[in-house]
């Protein structure tokens, strides 16, 4: 087996999408964090949000290549022949989309985070900035969440 | 770099491409040949309304900024708040949907 099948195999694919999520959020929690306080320097927002922005990207690759490749073959049928087949109609898609909004979110931010500390003081910003990103991770958590009830409801319909 | 120029111009393209999620899933939900066109392009639905979302979002972004609209402090504020509702409205508009949508309700 080489690295490429090993990475495209379901396990992986759910590790990588999960991991990267969980990257992504922490870096916008910490980066809610530093806009919160005033001594930190502007070099280490741009490298917090970056990190965020990158993961949530490697997050949304891995995690969309699981769910065009495996997920409506294997696990939908698996969901919607259990006990919670709403999981899929409610849950999953509206997980799915929701996903989309977070790369434009992430990418304003790590904008913002490009402008000295002076200037986004000067311009209002630093309050807003705070809750933009406070979003990011708030639908990231959210995220997190729905694919953990989808993960859950697949165990349970593989049960019955 | 103009980088407040750069900021509203990506907050935008940010509130376009959230309006487009929301209103192509919902149209596409409601619409079975809506729905065989977005699969017709990349093989699946969802990834042909990522590669648009995206694509709208950077197209949009470098569009504004390299366009001569003006901007104001003012306007850089307003847009974030704007930004910000969206991203709820449109989290909160699409669960709703999903709910009434299963539940037989449109």
């Amino acid at each position: 087996m080489d690295i490429v099948a090993i990475l495209q195999s379901k396990p992986v694919l759910i590790g990588l999408h999960l991991g990267f999520g969980i990257i992504g959020i922490d870096a916008f929690l910490w980066l809610l964090g530093k806009l919160k306080g005033d001594g930190n320097s502007q070099r280490s927002m741009v490298i917090t949000a970056a990190i965020g922005t990158v993961a949530f990207i490697a997050s949304w690759l891995a995690g969309g290549y699981y769910y065009v490749a495996y997920y409506g073959t294997l696990v939908k049928p698996v969901i919607k022949s259990g006990v919670a087949p709403w999981v899929h109609n409610i849950i999953m898609e509206t997980k799915e989309h929701i996903f989309l909004f977070v790369i434009p979110l992430a990418m304003t931010v790590f904008f913002i985070t490009l402008l000295p500390k002076e200037e986004m003081d000067r311009l209002k910003l630093r309050r807003l900035a705070l809750w933009l990103s406070g979003a990011v991770a708030v639908i990231g958590l959210l995220i997190g969440v729905m694919g953990f009830i989808i993960s859950a409801t697949v165990r349970w319909g593989a049960i019955n | 770099m103009d980088k407040p120029k750069l900021i509203i111009s990506s907050v935008y393209a940010a509130i376009i491409a959230i309006i487009f999620v929301v209103v192509i899933t919902v149209g596409a939900e409601l619409s079975a040949p809506l729905k065989d066109w977005l699969k017709d392009f990349f093989g699946h639905h969802w990834t042909s309304k990522s590669i648009f979302s995206v694509l709208l979002y950077v197209i949009a972004t470098i569009v504004l900024y390299l366009s001569h609209h003006k901007y104001s402090d003012d306007r850089l504020k307003k847009t974030l708040g704007f930004l910000f509702i969206s991203t709820v409205l449109g989290t909160v508009i699409l669960t709703l949907f999903f709910m009434g949508h299963y539940f037989q309700l449109f």
